[in-house]
């Protein structure tokens, strides 16, 4: 038996930077990991699938840059010598993982926990024998797991979760990928710049509903139609039968049935919290309709002692929302004033080009009844956007009418994953848009679009052409 | 679980204290607002009152422990029903969505917590408080670092109105509101608070003489702690004696005049309910006095190696408490009335007597004057109140004969000194300084030539 302060259960971006933490704070802290150091973040979720999508995106501008004078042929793509590299990435970041741990004196042991009471946990180890762990805190980071739908089931040969389709070493010529959400879109992608022949399903009238502005979505759309990409809206999976070598799925869209032959399928439906294990319901943690472990904002779950962090803990299911949880928590555990208050989660999505966002969209600002002002900024007006061959998309930001406050940004274009974080910031600092005006933004540069777009809203913006809403000449009038 | 009650702001720029006496021990109920501890800031001492109400599971500083703003002072356990989970937020604006999944939660966990009560019993310790700090709404403006200053404070940020750009709520705002304890939750501020009045008057008692020839046993020597007030006066002291090089200047100086002239003045005083003492008197003298001399109401900045002359006169005088010395400053003597003067120096000896001084009524002197003619004594070499330069002594006022035109007169005579950093005052300055202060004091109706 083992007696700790804090037991985190599960070590991806939620778990270990919490048993991090907590060691850091002077915390006995024990890891209990079912699978892989680094959870899915690392191993099968965002890094893995950043590298597939940047050697993807590499590929498709050799063979797009005749422009700038290349000329190329037979450029290939080894894809089991790009599955070697990605592995290479992911164990470097695991292994990081794993010395930071022991670093800061918090053990790991691989195994699969149970709790059979609010104070004990049972860990089946590898070996097959069985360890009992009881700490005076927990912290649950067991995160969350792609949906199945019925008559999908999973099996790696013909129909792949996110996980399999990262680990594609030879490349299906035809993919049906159900669900326009941003995991599939993003692999969909990067499948399609390998020369796959991709199709998207979803069931809803729009791409990643819900998650994006709608116009940063329409960049993409155009983007994905201009690859090859179908996008099939208000289209259902049926099922799927194998014929021959290739399968067979059964899809109902607005004309009616439809039969469409492919090689692979990739069902990305969304995912769900792994709250079913462990024994939660046993020991009587509090779950929500949608399977989240209920937690307050200091993410103490209904047993004051045990916590709950991550994609277990609610949405979005963000590593970087898991991670700020997992401070918090072993924050809180440590006695400390923490709370989980945060203006932003700012979110990405690594379509092409890429979608970023922090605050709120101009139909959330709407219904939080907020007058605003807007102004976008083009790529193409960017001399930085332009000398790298990227002109799409734009940069929008949404303030408050009434003080100006910025709050929200929305970017859809080369690198807004790696712009978004100033507008985070902005937000967090409640600055308006002439803070974000007023400040110098180094040329030739991509983020001057943000000092750009923040011209626009006020109606000076240098490099386009565009008055404020409220100086616009009304419409002429018919004179007699 | 325990809660961690952090020493929270005491005042503007003082960042630790020291821990002078615990009020609670370990194992001890206490209640919300009940006073924990006795700190020591500055010269002021404050009592912390308790955030919550709860069980003191753990007694983490101790007593002559300097606590720095932020450091754990002791562990609260079962601290609920806090000044934060009681009242409901003080915004009356669109109820906030974030909020809102946790308090729905709030009641079943408490049933939840019911339940588990007797699992609780079995791992006590953390985890299982019921606090949950405040969170900013939507439309509260404040960076990241002054939401969580607040929080840490014990302010609800919800309850302010900021006062920076677009109604930013900043770090002002807060320590403001944790300082007046208004439209903010709070849990828990410093309040100035007593430290123990005067003794009562005791008859003299005749002290037995230590019993037999024993010397050598356990009681021939006692031994106690130096810290509190009595411990920051002596740092004050030493850093004043081993940076200034000082000296004093004796002159003796003739108050007939000046006796008379309070005599009078101090039945009119009376009429507005003032009881005048030389004091105000005085301190009006030396105030025209420095305005001859600025040398005297200077300060030496030691790191930048420059004087800095004060135009306004902030007249420091050493009261003796039971705690020890304390030197309060009447603010800005040179524009007030005499009256006014005196009724400060009372209201501030009173406070001293009551240990109820702030570190404001003791900061920003510029000149002090020490009076402890009332005990007795010719006169004494005390030591400058760092970092002024200089601080006059004045004595008891006794009858003597002296000769005037040739004949012996019996005079109300005074000794008076200065003693001065003498890196600043030079001897015959100091000397031509009290010979201007003595014809002030000699004849104190010119102080109304010099009237404000």
């Amino acid at each position: 038996m083992k007696q700790v302060d804090v037991c985190v259960i599960g070590s991806g971006p939620g778990g270990y930077v919490a048993a991090i933490r907590a060691a850091q704070l002077g915390k006995k802290v024990l890891v209990v990991e079912r699978e892989y150091t680094g959870g899915v973040c690392l191993n099968v979720g965002c890094i893995p699938s950043k590298a597939m999508i940047s050697a993807a995106h590499f590929y498709e501008k050799m063979k797009t840059s005749e422009e700038m004078g290349f000329s190329y042929s037979g450029v290939k793509v080894d894809m089991t010598k790009l599955q070697t590299w990605k592995k290479s990435v992911v164990s470097k970041l695991t292994g990081g993982v794993g010395q930071l741990l022991k670093a800061n004196g918090a053990e790991l042991i691989q195994g699969e926990a149970t709790f059979t009471s609010p104070q004990e946990l049972e860990v089946k180890l590898q070996g097959g024998t069985k360890e009992t762990i009881k700490a005076t805190n927990f912290i649950i980071a067991t995160g969350s797991r792609p949906i199945q739908i019925p008559g999908f089931e999973f099996d790696g040969i013909n129909v792949f979760s996110s996980t399999e389709a990262l680990e594609i070493s030879d490349l299906p010529k035809r993919v049906v990928v159900v669900g326009g959400g941003y995991i599939g879109l993003e692999i969909g992608s990067f499948l399609a710049k390998f020369g796959s022949d991709v199709t998207v399903l979803e069931a809803n009238n729009a791409l990643l509903a819900g998650v994006a502005e709608a116009d940063c979505v329409t960049v993409v759309a155009r983007k994905l139609k201009k690859k090859g990409v179908k996008v099939l809206l208000n289209a259902k999976a049926l099922g799927y039968k194998k014929s021959g070598k290739e399968l067979q799925i059964d899809i109902q869209t607005e004309k009616g049935k439809e039969t469409l032959p492919c090689d692979k399928i990739l069902v990305t439906v969304g995912r769900k919290p792994n709250s079913d294990q462990l024994g939660l319901s046993k020991i009587g943690i509090k779950i929500d309709p949608k399977g989240f472990v209920q937690v307050d904002k200091q993410l103490r779950s209904s047993i004051p002692h045990i916590f709950a962090i991550g994609d277990i803990a609610g949405q979005p299911m963000l590593a970087h929302k898991a991670s700020r949880e997992g401070i918090i928590a072993a924050e809180v555990i440590a006695g400390h004033n923490a709370v989980m208050d945060v203006k932003v989660i700012p979110a990405v999505i690594f379509t092409d080009p890429e979608i970023a966002s922090a605050g709120m969209t101009s139909e959330e600002a709407a219904k939080a009844g907020i007058e605003i002002m807007t102004g976008q900024f083009p790529y193409v007006a960017n001399g930085r956007a332009l000398s790298v061959g990227e002109g799409e998309g734009f940069i929008k930001i949404i303030a408050n009418k009434k003080n100006k406050v910025v709050v929200g940004v929305h970017i859809v274009g080369y690198e807004a994953s790696n712009l978004i974080s100033e507008a985070a910031l902005a937000i967090e600092m409640g600055a308006t848009i002439e803070d974000i005006a007023g400040t110098i933004h180094p040329h030739p540069t991509l983020p001057e679009m943000m000092m750009e777009a923040a011209e626009v809203a006020m109606g000076q913006a240098i490099h386009i052409f565009a008055r404020p809403e409220r100086e616009r000449p009304a419409r002429p009038t018919v004179r007699p | 679980m325990a809660l961690d009650f952090k020493l929270p702001e005491m005042g503007e720029g003082v960042n630790e204290g020291e821990l002078v006496r615990w009020l609670v021990k370990e194992g001890d109920q206490v209640t919300h607002d009940q006073p924990l501890v006795e700190m020591m800031t500055d010269k002021a001492t404050v009592e912390i009152p308790s955030p919550a109400s709860g069980k003191v599971s753990k007694i983490v500083a101790k007593e002559g422990d300097v606590v720095k703003v932020g450091q754990v002072l002791l562990q609260l356990d079962g601290a609920a029903g806090t000044a934060s989970a009681e009242k409901a937020p003080t915004k009356t604006s669109a109820p906030q969505p974030a909020a809102a999944p946790m308090e729905a939660a709030a009641p079943q966990r408490r049933q939840q917590t019911q339940q588990h009560t007797q699992q609780r019993a079995q791992s006590p310790g953390v985890g299982t408080s019921t606090i949950s700090p405040p969170v900013a709404g939507a439309d509260v403006l404040a960076t990241p670092s002054t939401r969580r200053y607040a929080r840490e404070s014990g302010v609800d940020i919800n309850g302010l109105s900021g006062t920076g750009p677009v109604g930013r709520v900043t770090r002002d705002d807060v320590v403001k509101a944790a300082g007046a304890g208004t439209g903010a939750v709070s849990y828990g501020f410093p309040t100035m608070a007593k430290t123990g009045g005067a003794p009562a008057p005791q008859a003299p008692a005749i002290r037995p003489l230590p019993a037999g020839p024993n010397i050598s046993g356990q009681n021939a020597e006692e031994r106690k702690p130096f810290r509190g007030i009595r411990k920051k006066i002596a740092e004050n002291l030493v850093r004043s004696k081993q940076t200034i090089p000082h000296f004093t200047h004796v002159d003796e100086v003739d108050v007939t005049n000046l006796v008379q002239w309070r005599t009078q003045l101090k039945e009119q005083a009376s009429q507005y309910g003032i009881k005048l003492t030389y004091l105000p008197l005085i301190m009006k003298a030396l105030v025209a006095t420095c305005r001859e001399f600025p040398a005297f109401n200077t300060s030496l900045d030691d790191e930048k190696h420059e004087l800095v002359e004060k135009h306004y006169y902030n007249v420091g005088f050493a009261a003796d408490t039971p705690e020890g010395l304390l030197v309060p400053n009447v603010k800005n003597v040179e524009s007030k009335s005499i009256l006014q003067v005196a009724k400060e120096i009372s209201e501030l000896a009173d406070k001293a007597r009551k240990g109820k001084l702030g570190p404001d009524d003791m900061r920003h002197g510029t000149i002090t004057i020490t009076n402890i003619g009332s005990v007795g004594g010719i006169y004494a070499t005390p030591i400058i109140n760092w970092p002024e330069v200089a601080i006059i002594g004045v004595y008891e006022i006794q009858k003597k004969p002296v000769v005037v035109n040739d004949k012996v007169e019996i005079r109300e005579m005074m000794n008076v000194t200065a003693t001065c950093d003498h890196r600043v005052v030079d001897g015959a300055v100091a000397a031509r300084f009290l010979k201007k202060f003595k014809e002030r004091l000699s004849n104190p109706q010119a102080l109304l030539l010099e009237m404000i």
